[in-house]
């Protein structure tokens, strides 16, 4: 840094006016006169003289103060211009280079700190004396680098928004010099170079590394697929197959469904780099969340082989909600229950009533009956997993059903069908649904040998849990809901059950001692439900009795078909899964637990800052089924939460979050790192670059430091540095006004004054 | 050995028993699933069959899965517990008093929320005595749906047995009639006197002849019986798609 002394002024800034000033002056030269003039005769004219000059100077320099006088000097000072370097170290640097390099990240390296480079020295060393050389490693952000890094830095992460990072040093250095493959990316929200996507006042220089004419490799580039499919509907996805280096090739690109190959189409590249848009259109025949993958085989020769293949999740579900329900008997609960899912547009109903038992008498032919065979087997083996929902009304299902059978069922809740079992006499088929399959998914058990009670009417009553769950949440006001089910018209009979640990009671017989009426669980991934009674029906018509609508009963059954079939806009429990998960990165779920559940009122019954928070528990299973360290904590909000863990590698995940109100289980994707990477050198878009800033693109070869100079001529910069001194401020004035008086004091004191 | 003073004690008292009139229990706080409960109104006869219930549930009982009482009850329209009986009953010979608004929103709100009516016209002339009373009183509970015939393939005809006969004591229609709301018939007519047909005393002997079809007739009466209590529990079941294939090919055989 240089700098060069310029002219100093003085400045005035008078701290009184000036016309006061110019008056004090006066009548100070007045007063000095008049002095004079009275000493004249005592001392004669010399020495009255001298002494009035003295005073007069000390009333001088006091008004000279007042103009408070400054004395401004300036310096220029000038430095050498701020170069920044951009070192790409994004995944891409550490693929092969051409000249014998490792990597694209050795080449790149070579040309800073190799040998000579347009000089005898090392260019980093030869800018270094120059110019004010600032080095960055561009990757997913901008971070400074100190020269003796280069060394030992690695490539890794994504390649970083480059034109981002260049408007970050706008302004603060005269000149950036890139060294990359040209695979950064450009901000999302500039999909092309614009005007305003790079900055104008600096210019870039470009060094590409990487060999383009030599690289090889597929990449499938991006698939596009509806994230939720109904089942039994043709559905489209679209996959984008690159091709970097391959000419005149055809390659199969496979669409699969985890690892079953579900469909696959050929490709064709006329060019060597092409990108070619597949199509694959297939009917979906399973409800739930299937791991979908486009991929091609591995081709000879190829860079990368892990970009051949993107997954995706699919949830499948219905446009309708499917529900089977079996009935042991013709009934008035069959009847009301009917009438009331047939009311409801979202679900599309399959009934089956057992009309004739093997004890029956049938007193006439075939053609004269309506009677169908019950098809169990195609039921309860190849089509369960076509319904959404199976409800068992009453029915002795060993009669009907056999081992097989109970267990499908049971395959069925585990892998996330619903069930839900109504009661009657039948309801515990004589004590064998404790010990049959469906005994270990259902959330009650049997209490006593007599299981069913009927001629004793009972009310129900909300148990805590039901007070806060939304199958009971027939009203939104929590105390007007905790009376329409207190009035709720009583039930003729019971079945007298017992809660097991899996299970909540949500209603409970008001007459003592308790029984749990309409009981909820999990099970695997699916939901069951127990309601107690053959008189629910009577939730319908009582209210009915009364002079009221039958809403309530609508309500209900709507509301335990939409919570048994995970009805997201019902469940307590929601989560929010991040739109993409890569391998070796924390993935972060959110969770949030129903506000009734942890409301002014939660399920502790106590309010305000007594209440305490639900406690949930948040898992991670691997794709293997092992169970991954996993955090979660609350966010700020109520019911909210945060959960997180790091998969290792890609593959679908199953994430479970349980609380006392319910579960939740959801599944989600973990990509591959290189998932559509394509590591292609892209020259192109680093030549664009300092085409549009101004600034060229270099060769290795080049004489770099020659090239420089002329984008850094123009833009050597200095600053002026200005300093003012108060010169009333000063020492040496208040000793002249002392020096002025004690000379005067002296002098009087010489020459006889008092 | 038995005494004498012990066998006319027994003997009497079975006879007694036999010739006490039973006694109808009123609607109480404990229902079976299934029971049949009959109106009582005023003016005309309420009850021109008071013994129909024995042969039609035993005859129920014995051919379906249905769980059904013997046990008749009876009720009024205005008693709030018309709203817990499954299955309404009402019958009658001779024109009766007009019902009050009460009973008839009653009935209206019984039957629009889920309920279910069986009227049958025990004297089976048309436009005259109970029926005339009754197709009065069914245009004032159902303004704008009117009586009419149900179609061959309604699912009364098809909800157990494939009935293509109506039978009953006489054979005045070879139809029913009904108050259809939807895809609901809560009402159902008819002026065989299906009960007539149904009914028997204590010995098992059927109090009436069934005319002019005898007994081809009365089992035709008991099936469509069956039908109608079957339909009151299933509603249109059988119309739903799974049955359609079977019910079809049997009609065909």
């Amino acid at each position: 840094m240089s700098t060069t002394h310029l002219m100093a002024r003085l400045s005035l800034a008078p701290i009184v006016p000036l016309w006061l000033l110019i008056i004090l002056l006066a009548a100070g030269l007045a007063i000095a006169f008049m002095q004079y003039r009275v000493i004249r005769k005592r001392l004669g004219r010399r020495k009255a003289l001298i002494l009035s000059l003295l005073r007069l100077g000390t009333f001088s320099l006091i008004i000279l103060f007042a103009l408070n006088i400054s004395l401004t000097s300036k310096k220029e000072h000038r430095t050498p211009p701020a170069i920044a370097i951009l070192l790409d170290t994004s995944q891409s640097m550490g693929l092969p280079a051409k000249d014998g390099n490792e990597s694209r990240l050795d080449e790149a390296r070579q040309i800073l700190l190799g040998g000579p480079l347009g000089g005898p020295k090392p260019l980093l060393t030869s800018l270094a004396e120059t110019y004010d050389v600032r080095l960055y490693a561009l990757s997913e952000s901008l971070r400074e680098l100190e020269e003796k890094e280069l060394p030992a830095l690695k490539p890794g992460g994504k390649g970083g928004t480059i034109n981002d990072a260049l408007k970050k040093l706008a302004g603060q250095v005269s000149l950036a010099i890139v060294l990359s493959d040209g695979t950064t990316r450009l901000n999302s929200s500039s999909p092309g170079l614009t005007d305003t996507s790079l900055p104008k006042d600096l210019p870039v220089l470009t060094i590409p590394v990487g060999d383009a004419d030599t690289y090889r490799d597929i990449v499938i580039s991006a698939v596009k697929a509806p994230q939720v499919a109904f089942r039994g509907r043709e559905l489209t996805i679209d996959a984008t197959i690159t091709s970097r280096g391959y000419k005149n090739v055809t390659i199969p690109v496979l669409l699969k469904d985890g690892s079953k190959l579900v469909t696959a189409k050929s490709v064709h590249f006329n060019m060597s780099s092409e990108s070619v848009v597949v199509s694959f259109s297939f009917v979906p025949d399973e409800n739930g969340t299937h791991m979908m993958s486009v991929s091609s085989p591995p081709q000879v020769g190829e860079s990368i082989t892990s970009n051949n293949s993107i997954s995706l999740p699919m949830r499948v579900v219905r446009d309708k909600t499917r529900v089977l329900l079996v009935s042991g008997n013709p009934s008035p609960n069959y009847r009301f229950m009917r009438m009331a899912l047939k009311n409801d547009p979202s679900v599309d109903l399959l009934s089956f009533v057992i009309l004739r038992t093997p004890s029956n008498v049938i007193n006439v032919p075939l053609q004269e009956q309506s009677l169908i065979p019950f098809p169990v087997d195609t039921l309860f083996s190849t089509e369960l997993k076509a319904f959404d929902l199976v409800i068992f009304d009453n029915l002795p299902f060993h009669v009907y059903l056999n081992q097989k059978h109970l267990e499908a069922i049971r395959e069925f809740v585990r892998s996330g069908g619903a069930f839900a079992l109504i009661g009657g006499p039948n309801m515990a088929d004589g004590g064998r649904i404790a010990s049959a399959p469906l005994g270990e998914v259902l959330p009650v058990g049997l209490s006593q040998e007599e299981d069913y009670s009927r001629g004793s009417p009972s009310g129900v009553r909300l148990t805590s849990a039901g007070a806060v769950h939304p199958l009971t949440r027939l009203l939104p006001d929590k105390m007007l809901n905790l009376r329409l089910w207190n009035e709720m018209p009583s039930l003729d009979g019971l079945n007298l059950l017992k809660v097991k640990g899996s299970g909540t009671a949500l209603l409970e017989s008001a007459v003592s001692p308790a029984h749990p009426v309409l009981t909820v669980g999990s099970y695997g991934k699916g939901r069951v439900l127990t309601l107690a009674t053959d008189f629910s029906w009577k939730w319908d018509a009582g209210m009915v009795a009364r002079g009221e609508d039958n809403w309530a009963y609508l309500r209900f059954i709507e509301r335990t078909v939409r919570w048994l079939t995970k009805d997201p806009g019902l469940d307590p429990i929601t989560m929010v899964l991040p739109d993409r998960s890569e391998e070796g990165q924390d993935a972060e779920i959110k969770v949030r637990i129903g506000e009734d559940v942890n409301g002014p009122y939660g399920p502790s019954g106590l309010p305000g800052s007594a209440r305490t928070r639900e406690p949930i528990l948040f898992s991670v299973f691997s794709p293997q089924g092992v169970k991954l360290p996993s955090q979660v904590k609350a966010s700020g909000a109520p019911g909210e939460y945060t959960g997180s863990f790091h998969p290792e590698r890609a593959g679908m995940y199953r994430v479970r979050v349980e609380t006392r109100t319910g579960s939740l289980e959801e599944s989600l994707i973990i990509g591959g790192r290189m998932e559509a990477f394509d590591a292609a050198p892209d020259h192109e878009l680093l030549r664009s670059i300092s085409a549009a800033t101004g600034g060229k693109v270099l060769s290795a070869s080049e004489n770099v430091l020659k090239e420089i100079a002329p984008f850094v001529a123009s833009a050597k910069k200095g600053f002026v540095e200005e300093r003012e001194v108060p010169l009333w401020s000063l020492p040496y004035a208040l000793a002249l006004v002392v020096a002025f008086l004690a000379i005067e004091w002296y002098l009087r004191r010489r020459w006889g004054l008092a | 050995m038995i005494s004498r003073r012990t066998f006319l004690r027994v003997g009497l008292a079975l006879s007694a028993g036999l010739f006490l009139e039973r006694r109808d229990l009123a609607v109480a706080g404990a229902f079976p699933q299934f029971y049949i409960t009959q109106v009582r109104y005023r003016g005309g006869q309420w009850d021109p069959n008071p013994q129909f219930t024995d042969a039609i549930v035993e005859e129920l009982e014995l051919r379906t899965s249905v769980s059904a009482s013997k046990e008749r009850r009876t009720i009024t329209l205005t008693e709030p517990d018309l709203f817990s009986c499954p299955f309404l009953y009402m019958a009658g010979k001779y024109e009766f008093d007009p019902w009050t608004s009460q009973e008839r929103e009653a009935l209206k709100r019984y039957l629009t929320f889920g309920g279910f009516l069986l009227a049958e016209d025990a004297m089976g002339i048309r436009g005259f005595g109970f029926d005339a009373a009754f197709r009065r009183e069914m245009k004032q509970v159902f303004p704008t749906h009117e009586m009419q015939k149900l179609p061959p393939d309604h699912s009364v005809f098809q909800s157990f047995y494939l009935v293509n006969t109506i039978g009953g004591r006489q054979k005045i229609n070879a139809y029913l009639e009904g108050v259809v709301i939807d895809n609901w018939t809560p009402v159902i007519y008819s002026q065989n006197d299906l009960s007539g047909a149904w009914s028997r005393d204590r010995f098992g002997k059927w109090l009436n002849e069934c005319a002019p079809g005898g007994e081809a007739q009365r089992l035709a009466a008991f099936k469509l019986g069956v039908n109608i209590i079957v339909y009151s529990l299933t509603s249109d079941y059988k119309k739903d798609l799974v049955h359609h294939p079977f019910i079809k090919r049997r009609q065909n055989l």
